[in-house]
């Protein structure tokens, strides 16, 4: 290496051109005309502000920069669309807005704002490829002359590196310019070795700048038992409960989110004694003809006790992070969980720990499945008379309707019903909702199309009778009554007896001075 | 600094202001021969042929207005950017703008008859009340006869003042050299573009929008002064390379002011484009009746073509035809382009209005014809009014204190 160094050093310094130096523009552009027609091409201006012409004085051949522009422009505008193409059409075919899968006026923005990003880009990275930069120096910068370039002087340059170029000729061709002064570049003397604690700067920063990477990619593929990091918690650890999380965050000691009503209280305005309004039936008569006066509830399965996701008897949700291993297991551990804590010890330190966690999952589900009710659930009410199902219950159903109905009651009942009902029942009542003919597409087989409202047993019903369905559910129907206030499922009602006039109308339903044309 | 102003030919060719009365005479037989065709192809229904002829008369009567309009804002806008470059064009299109107090006669044709009759011939607004549709109904309040006739007359002010203050004031400039009148002019151009903007908006909204008064769109204003401008410039290059191969302003403008307008009228395809899909797209994805009612007549009964032909002559291939330096500041090609655009202009104006005849107006041979006729003699008329204008008057503002810059003005 030193003697290397020495070597270079003994050398006399390299030239790398001529420059001349020149009051004005006017000047500078004859004299790279007169350098231009003698023939030297590499050659450069150097000014404090762009001079018109010098492009054509120093001979500068049109930049093929537009080319590179249209091309990439092209190329944006190809891409945006096969993306666009291909990931709505044949990746993840996707409707939206109801459009084509290649719907070309919805891609046209994207291949607008890709078109105009690859062309800006490549204009500029192109520009300065082909200008040479970044370039952090040039040999002109080693005469001190030089920077009056950015104030009032021009600069006129010859590379040597010219294929004509002659020390000598250049030198002569240059004086005979009226130039202030006529230069050889040469190289800069100074030392060219990068200092050492500037390597070492730049070595730490750019491994400092690995580390967040590192971070980064240690937490992605590494097993943590601690919840990822959250900077912002927004709303994912909340008191309600969420499909496969342990209700740990309940607010209540019974781990329940919503709670059933305090026994014996009503809420209020939710008294529903046993009057004709809210049950559609006459309990007193209902009484004695022999029927039920107890209003219904059903069981899909009335004999067994309904479950739901369990919580271990002392509150806390069963932890992945509980060593199965200890002994102090609950006393009703299933038979799959001790197999596991059998083999679990066996086994190498670092391979039961990895056993264990999908283990542990298992474990848990058939504990729940075991796990008897605790006391404060609901129990099914033991002293309810069973109707069988599909049958029809003998009830003293009101025919007439216990509220005034008038036109905003119906305009009530209409807007429920195509709130609620019209999407199986269909807008007129036929059983053609959406949902049932997307059923009926889909053919799977255990979809019951809704009985028609103008079915005569339908409009044989009394309107008791109806209301009871709308409160209740009938079949696979659910019923209505928590999410219907009474008024408004005797408005449905109402509604529905509208629809059943209007589909078998009589001409003596039309109002009188109203006349009747058909519509062709 | 006048020494330095080159000595051209600044007068119009005495021939070309000699054949001013053949074009009017031109425009007139063939603005009423196409009243004729348009009466004698539609002999079932008669008054189909009147509403075809009006509707062909006021898109060609856009279609010439809307190059001096273009002008008109050319001129204002030039000298609210203190724009030096164009000083040594901006007498034509000054002169351009001029011509708008005569086109506001040729609109009393369409005034006097929403005035004075309750025809909807052109505006089912102004036939009978019981034909309208609810919402039509409810814009009465503004679509009436009174208040569009004084909306019209506000408009044609408007045009009209800045018009006139624009050239006669240039005008002194001639005789005079005051360099006050530049800076008078510059102060003012603000206000009047803000006017000019208002004025042709709503202009476009009450003349064009209305012809089918259920549809509204908010872009349509900015549609009709995108399509205007790159007509005029279209027109200036036309009028320009004309002068040139007749002698005229030789050397007053350069290849750089080609290259400019040329720039100019590139950038206005892009923005035509840009404001015809943004109007297309909005109305496309929403999908809402009342919105796509208006693409639903152009999307049918042959006029489909006519809406494709806009998209490949209107955009695609001027965009790629002039993207090039090169061929921008090619006086010759330039021209050619330009005369491709005015066609393009044309079928453009057709395809806003045509359609709105009637419901199922299919574009046909004979409509077509009938609307080239009515075409040729607006465009006759248009020439005609532009040799009057200039007459004897100078084609460039000599002592226009920029016009030095604008011949020392240099593309980098």
């Amino acid at each position: 290496m030193s003697e290397h160094k020495v070597e270079k050093k003994a050398k006399p310094p390299r030239a790398f051109g001529w420059m001349a130096e020149y009051e004005d523009e006017n000047k500078l552009l004859d004299a790279a005309r007169k350098v231009r027609d003698s023939g030297y091409t590499r050659t450069d201006a150097f000014t404090p502000f762009p001079v018109h012409g010098i492009d054509e004085a120093l001979g500068i051949k049109p930049t093929v920069l537009p080319w590179f522009t249209l091309f990439a422009g092209m190329t944006g505008t190809i891409v945006a669309i096969t993306m666009q193409i291909w990931m709505n059409a044949v990746d993840y075919p996707y409707i939206i807005s109801g459009k084509p899968y290649i719907s070309l006026p919805a891609f046209i923005p994207v291949a607008f704002e890709l078109t105009v990003l690859f062309a800006a880009f490549t204009t500029v990275f192109a520009m300065l490829g082909l200008n040479g930069l970044p370039k952090f120096s040039n040999p002109v910068f080693s005469n001190p002359k030089f920077d009056r370039s950015t104030d009032d002087r021009f600069f006129l340059w010859v590379d040597s590196r010219d294929k004509y170029f002659n020390s000598d000729k250049v030198k002569n061709l240059l004086s005979d310019t009226s130039p202030l002064s006529v230069e050889e570049v040469r190289e800069d003397e100074s030392p060219t070795e990068i200092p050492r604690s500037l390597i070492t700067v730049i070595l730490t920063l750019i491994l400092l700048t690995l580390v967040p990477g590192a971070i980064v990619l240690n937490i992605r593929t590494a097993k943590s038992n601690s919840p990822r990091l959250h900077v912002f918690f927004d709303m994912d650890f909340q008191p309600s409960l969420k499909t496969q999380t342990p209700a740990v965050a309940s607010i209540f000691p019974n781990g329940r989110v919503q709670q059933p009503p305090v026994p014996g209280t009503v809420a209020r305005g939710e008294l529903e004694f046993a009057d004709p309004y809210y049950l559609g039936y006459d309990p007193a008569a209902t009484a004695s003809l022999g029927g039920s006066s107890v209003n219904l509830v059903s069981f899909q399965d009335g004999d067994k006790t309904p479950t739901r996701a369990a919580v271990p008897d002392d509150g806390q949700p069963p932890s992945p992070a509980d060593q199965p291993a200890t002994t102090d297991a609950p006393a009703e551990t299933p038979a799959e969980e001790k197999i596991v804590q059998e083999t679990g010890p066996a086994a190498p330190a670092q391979e039961s720990t990895a056993a264990q966690e999908p283990a542990a999952p298992v474990a848990e589900v058939t504990a729940q499945v075991e796990e008897p009710a605790s006391a404060d659930e609901a129990a099914p009410v033991a002293d309810l008379p069973t109707v069988p199902a599909n049958a029809e219950p003998n009830y003293a159903w009101l025919t007439e309707f216990p509220l005034p109905t008038d036109e905003a009651l119906f305009d009530l009942g209409r807007r429920k019903f195509e709130q609620n009902c019209a999407v199986c029942h269909g807008f007129s009542g036929y059983g053609d909702g959406l949902v049932s003919r997307r059923a009926e597409a889909l053919a799977q087989g255990y979809w019951l199309q809704p009985t028609s409202l103008h079915a005569a047993a339908v409009q044989q019903q009394p309107v008791g009778r109806l209301y009871y369905t709308v409160t209740n559910g009938k079949g696979k129907m659910g019923g209505y009554g928590a999410s219907l206030n009474p008024k408004e499922r005797w408005a449905v009602v109402l509604y529905v007896r509208g629809l059943q006039r209007s589909q078998n109308a009589q001409d003596s339903d039309v109002p009188p001075g109203m006349t009747v044309t058909t519509q062709k | 600094m006048a020494a330095n102003i080159p000595n051209d030919n600044i007068t119009l060719p005495a021939s070309w202001r000699g054949r001013a009365p053949v074009f009017v005479a031109v425009g007139a037989i063939a603005v009423l021969l196409s009243l004729g065709i348009f009466y004698f192809t539609n002999t079932e229904k008669a008054e189909l042929g009147f509403r075809t002829f009006f509707h062909s008369y006021l898109a060609n009567f856009i279609y010439c207005l809307s190059f001096c309009l273009g002008a008109l804002f050319f001129v204002m806008v030039s000298h609210l950017a203190r724009a030096g470059w164009s000083a040594s064009i901006r007498r034509i299109a000054e002169l351009y703008a001029y011509t708008i107090p005569w086109w506001a006669l040729l609109f009393l044709p369409i005034l006097a008859m929403v005035l004075f009759t309750p025809s909807d011939a052109l505006y089912a607004w102004n036939g009978n009340v019981d034909n309208l549709t609810h919402v039509v109904q409810e814009k009465l309040v503004y679509l009436n006869p009174i208040f569009f006739s004084l909306r019209t007359a506000v408009y044609f002010a408007v045009f009209i003042i800045a018009a006139s203050v624009y050239f006669k004031m240039s005008r002194k400039q001639d005789d005079t050299g005051d360099t006050e009148i530049t800076l008078k002019l510059q102060r003012w151009a603000g206000p009047f573009i803000m006017l000019f903007a208002l004025a042709l908006n709503f202009a476009s909204f009450d003349w064009m929008m209305s012809t089918d008064a259920g549809w509204f769109s908010t872009m349509y204003g900015v549609y009709l002064f995108a399509a205007s401008m790159l007509s005029f410039f279209a027109v200036m290059i036309v009028t320009c390379y004309l002068l040139q191969r007749n002698g005229r302003i030789e050397s007053l403008v350069t290849t750089e002011h080609y290259h400019d307008m040329s720039k100019f009228q590139f950038g206005f395809i892009v923005f035509w484009a840009y404001i015809a899909f943004s109007q297309f797209m909005l109305y496309w994805y929403g999908n809402i009746p009342e919105e796509t009612l208006w693409y639903k007549y152009r999307m049918n009964n042959n006029w489909q073509w006519l809406g494709l032909a806009l998209i490949v002559f209107h955009f695609a291939i001027p965009f790629l035809g002039t993207v090039s330096r090169h061929v921008r500041r090619n006086r010759g090609v330039m021209a050619g382009w330009a005369g491709l655009l005015l066609v393009a202009h044309w079928l453009d104006m057709t395809f806003l209005i045509m359609p709105n005849v009637s419901e199922n107006t299919p574009m046909s041979v004979p409509l077509l014809f009938g609307h080239l006729i009515c075409w040729i003699g607006m465009v006759s008329l248009f020439i005609a009014l532009f040799l009057w204008r200039v007459g004897d008057t100078p084609v460039v503002a000599v002592k226009d204190p920029w016009l030095p810059d604008a011949l020392a003005y240099h593309n980098v």
